[in-house]
């Protein structure tokens, strides 16, 4: 199969999902509906009815990772092709490899040594 | 007909799905299943499962009488079930503001057991209904006003933007006197920026977390249904993103006065302290029997001292384990929370103090084997300190995780025949108080085998007698005091501190700042029992 | 046709990944459980919250499905038996499983309602944490077969699977398939104790039988992965492929489902801290060895 044809099938699959998923619902809604009731529909806050809107800026504590995931992540984009050619390559291609991931790396000691490896109070 | 039956004409595949439905029941528990363990029903061994919330949910289980407060949180929870939804009441009475309760049965196991049967077969019977009503309560119904009193970040944005609005016809020049940098802004194509805010404007006046970023506060109900937290507890949350801004302690059960329980006659009133707190009957009996014998200085025999030290002794055992339970379901140790269920049941079951030495060797292993959890160092260390002056007014086993020898079992003679040492760590954490309780579990054990009797008796006999008397007893919570003054044969002053008002007060020092599941873990390690507190 | 028998061996293997989830759940085993609950869930009404955001709220749970399936449909259950055998079939996975993250962070975020919130941004947390202990592995597995086929990456492991050529990337890996199936202890978006059910608890009906539906896929996916990856997929003496595969996956499985029950829910901050202190290095470490080792060895 070439690539264009196998995509294809991969997006005929993801429709089928979502058809399948569209059916279930279909069934679902075929024994009845939902009943409109007073409070079923506030959000289920262990017994007491929750306010509204809860969407916030939400404060996550986790930006410090999030940074230096961002760096890897590009990185990681660059391995995958680099992994394939490896043995080919030989020496040369874990050298070169080498000294970006030791660049790479020497961040991340930077990172942590700053304090991004924690909880950002 | 259940009172949550789904609208709809049965046809054959609804009578199906009934059928499935009723095969896999799922339930939600008021107060909670560590409320349900404390009566010694073990509810999933009657079949049924138990879900954290009550979206899941197909049945909605009342344990015991639920106060007023109680009441309306399930009335609330009973709304947001999904239909089709069914209640089952075990030894309880009135329950407005809900329906009436599909089944009605006694608290014991095989009643319970033959209940869940029946609510078998009424659900796939009566699942699907043609003719079905709406729940109506009150307290499901919002209030208008409540949106606006919780929300202090939007209300400023809305009050800034309608005075920007109103800056549109003056002059450009002295529109802002709020912000340097905007007028350049405000000038260039005013008219789409009519709505525009600084991040400064908007956020001005907000509070600021620690790392300097000023972010949005959500609160959130920690109510008095939740799974992980004793059941009847509220808490609520303000949370910045995941961590604890500020926090609120409800104390007590609105609806629930554990004082008021005792006014009336000395007749039953070993009876009515028991109810006081469902979670420890026993010491609250005990601590009451105590109160009125000394109002007459009746003095108790050596054999009859020694039989309340083993049933005090083994609802201590009880209560730390159905601490366990509860505290490995909120911190997530499937097992841990499993094995200290079952073996809280077995205790409460046995019927004498034969039968408790035979469960030491399983409770021996299980403490053990849970000291020795892998990462519960991780999880639990260092949550939930509780810092200078709070940890010296603690109380009981948190006090006593803080290095203060406080125990007022030492000071009872009973126990001081017996070599009663109590036990304390140096840690003042949630790890610390963790092991303590298991330990004291050890003990308690020890204890009721060499007391060798459990059996809390001393009857109240109803002499016209008059007078003050005071008494304490170590809960298994911490130290309880109380002081009743009878008149004729009847109670007509109490005053009762309960372990419980004395630890709350440390809620606020163990949930500030922290991320929410520490939080919750730190509360969960202080012990708390709302039933036992009085607003 | 490889795609009929794909897809429906999926399916039946999340049918057994759900009656061993019930078990290790409950301690008791139920075949018919999963087949009971499916019929049951279709029968319970299916609630939106008000001022839900609809279109997150609904496409949450669909595209949990369409993640787990699409990193599915890469990988080989025998030779030949694939669905599609893309030339980027490694990093197909990757790509697909990143949607898990998207898909969860939307049934945070849609419902509006406090605890699936903080799931959901719980998760994306967890997601900074294993990301990278997912990739890293995969780059080594592909270094030694040359290439990103997952079904070359299978025959590559002929003369010794992987999980004895790099340990280390093994146990890395499969921490970081836990994490991204949020199974104990990584079940931060829906701890059941602490946020009473989190992304999933506005969920009922259909929907949250959908949810359930593509959670149990994504364990079975994770772990036909672990196998492909680290375990030699279909290689093995008398058996038929297939079996091979079928019966590793289930190991593997069970082994994922029931490794969380007796240690408790990790904290997200150690997780994170663990996750780029010492995994990491680690990973970067096993990188390097076997690189080293392949140059060696050479050819």
């Amino acid at each position: 199969m070439s690539a264009l044809q196998q995509y294809a099938l991969l997006l005929g699959m993801v429709v089928g999902a979502v058809g399948f998923v569209l059916s279930v619902y279909g069934i679902a809604r075929s024994l009845g509906k939902t009943r409109r009731e007073p409070g079923k529909d506030v959000p289920a806050t262990s017994g007491r009815l929750s306010r509204e809107p809860v969407w916030a800026r939400y404060h996550v504590r986790y930006y410090g990772y999030a940074l230096l995931f961002l760096a890897f992540d590009m990185e990681m984009a660059y391995m995958y092709p680099w992994a394939v050619v490896y043995r080919e390559l030989g020496l040369k291609a874990l050298l070169d490899m080498g000294v970006f991931l030791a660049i790479l790396y020497l961040g991340l000691l930077y990172g942590w040594s700053q304090g991004a490896f924690r909880r950002q109070r | 007909m259940i009172s949550g039956a789904r609208q709809a004409e049965p046809s054959w595949f609804h009578r199906l799905v009934a059928r499935a439905m009723a095969r896999r029941l799922t339930v939600f528990v008021v107060p909670g299943p560590d409320v349900a363990r404390a009566y010694g029903l073990d509810i999933e061994a009657a079949g049924l499962q138990v879900v954290d919330t009550p979206r899941h949910a197909g049945v909605l289980l009342l344990i015991g009488d639920p106060p007023k407060g109680l009441r309306e949180a399930a009335a609330v929870a009973n709304a947001q079930m999904p239909r089709p939804r069914a209640i089952f009441a075990v030894g309880a009475g009135d329950v407005s503001p809900l329906p009436e309760p599909d089944l009605l049965v006694d608290m014991n196991q095989e009643d319970v057991a033959a209940g869940v049967e029946e609510l078998r077969r009424s659900f796939a019977a009566g699942a699907f209904a043609p003719e079905t009503e709406d729940f109506e309560a009150e307290v499901v119904r919002e209030d208008e006003d409540d949106e606006g009193e919780m929300d202090p970040g939007h209300m400023h944005h809305d009050s800034d933007e309608e005075e920007d609005e109103s800056d549109d016809g003056e002059d450009e020049g002295d529109q802002n006197d709020q912000d340097l940098d905007e007028p350049e802004e405000k000038e260039v194509g005013e008219d789409q920026l009519e709505d525009f805010m600084s991040m400064i404007e908007m956020t001005e006046g907000m509070p600021a977390s620690g790392d300097g970023l000023i972010m949005e506060w959500v609160p959130a109900a920690y109510g008095p249904l939740f799974p992980g937290l004793p059941g009847g507890l509220s808490l609520v949350f303000t949370l910045d993103g995941d961590t604890v801004a500020e926090t609120e302690v409800e104390p007590g059960i609105e609806g629930h006065s554990p004082v008021e329980i005792l006014y009336g006659p000395v007749e039953r009133i070993a009876e009515r302290a028991a109810k006081l707190d469902s979670l420890t009957p026993v010491s609250y009996g005990l601590l009451i029997q105590r109160a009125i014998e000394s109002t007459s200085g009746t003095r108790i025999g050596e054999e009859e001292a020694l039989s309340r030290v083993g049933a005090l002794e083994r609802e201590r055992a009880a209560s730390h384990l159905g601490w366990a339970a509860s505290f490995g379901f909120l911190i997530g140790d499937r097992s841990l929370s499993r094995g200290a269920g079952r073996l809280q049941i077995a205790l409460l079951q046995a019927a004498n103090v034969g039968e408790v030495g035979r469960i030491k060797g399983d409770v021996e292993d299980f403490v053990h084997k849970t000291l020795r959890t892998p990462l519960l160092g991780s999880k639990l260390g260092g949550i939930g300190i509780v810092d200078g002056s709070g940890a010296e007014n603690a109380i009981g086993p948190v006090a006593r995780a803080a290095g203060f020898e406080t125990d007022a079992r030492s000071e009872d003679p009973a126990y001081q025949d017996l070599g009663f040492a109590p036990v304390v760590r140096d840690g003042n954490d949630a790890l610390t108080r963790f092991q303590l309780r298991l330990e004291e579990i050890r003990q308690s054990l020890n204890l009721v085998l060499e007391a060798g009797a459990m059996a809390a008796t001393g009857s109240t006999d109803s002499d016209d007698s008059s007078g003050t008397g005071t008494a304490t007893v170590e809960t298994p919570r911490g130290m309880a005091a109380l002081r009743v003054t009878l008149e004729d044969g009847m109670v007509t002053n109490v005053q009762l501190d309960a372990p419980s008002m004395c630890n709350v007060r440390l809620v606020e020092t163990v949930t500030m700042g922290k991320e929410v599941a520490d939080a919750l873990a730190g509360v969960g390690s202080l012990d708390l029992s709302p039933w036992e507190m009085s607003g | 046709m490889s795609t009929a028998i794909v897809i429906l061996a999926l399916l039946a293997g999340a049918y057994v990944v759900a009656v061993l989830e019930g078990w290790a759940a409950t301690g008791r085993f139920q075949p018919a459980g999963p087949a009971l609950d499916a019929v049951a869930l279709l029968g319970r009404e299916s609630v939106v919250t008000r001022s839900s955001d609809r279109i997150f709220f609904e496409v949450g749970p669909v595209l949990l499905l369409i993640s787990a399936l699409l990193a599915a449909a890469v990988l080989p259950l025998a030779p030949g038996l694939i669905i599609t055998d893309l030339a980027t079939g490694a990093l197909f996975v990757n790509a697909a499983l990143a949607y898990v993250m998207v898909a969860l962070l939307m049934a945070g975020w849609g419902p509006d309602g406090v605890y699936a919130m903080v799931g959901g941004w719980r998760f994306l947390g967890q997601l900074v944490g294993y990301s990278m202990l997912i990739v890293m592995p995969l780059t080594t597995v592909a270094m030694r077969a040359e290439s990103l086929f997952t079904t070359r990456i299978v025959e590559s492991q002929g003369a010794m699977w992987n999980v004895v050529f790099q340990p280390l990337g093994f146990v890395l890996f499969f921490l970081a398939a836990l994490a991204v199936c949020f199974l104990p202890p990584f079940d931060l978006p829906t701890a059941p104790g602490e946020l009473a059910g989190g992304v999933m608890s506005e969920y009922t009906g259909a929907r949250l039988g959908i949810m359930r539906l593509a959670r149990m896929v994504l364990v079975v996916t994770l772990s036909v992965t672990v196998t492909v990856f680290f375990l030699g997929g279909w290689l093995g003496p008398v058996l038929p492929p297939w079996a091979w595969t079928l019966g590793k996956s289930l190991v593997v499985a069970a082994a994922m489902l029931f490794a969380g029950r007796y240690v408790p829910r990790v904290r997200e901050e150690h997780f994170l801290q663990w996750c780029w202190k010492y995994g990491i290095p680690l990973a970067l470490i096993n990188i390097l060895y076997v690189g080293i080792v392949l140059l060696v060895v050479g050819k």
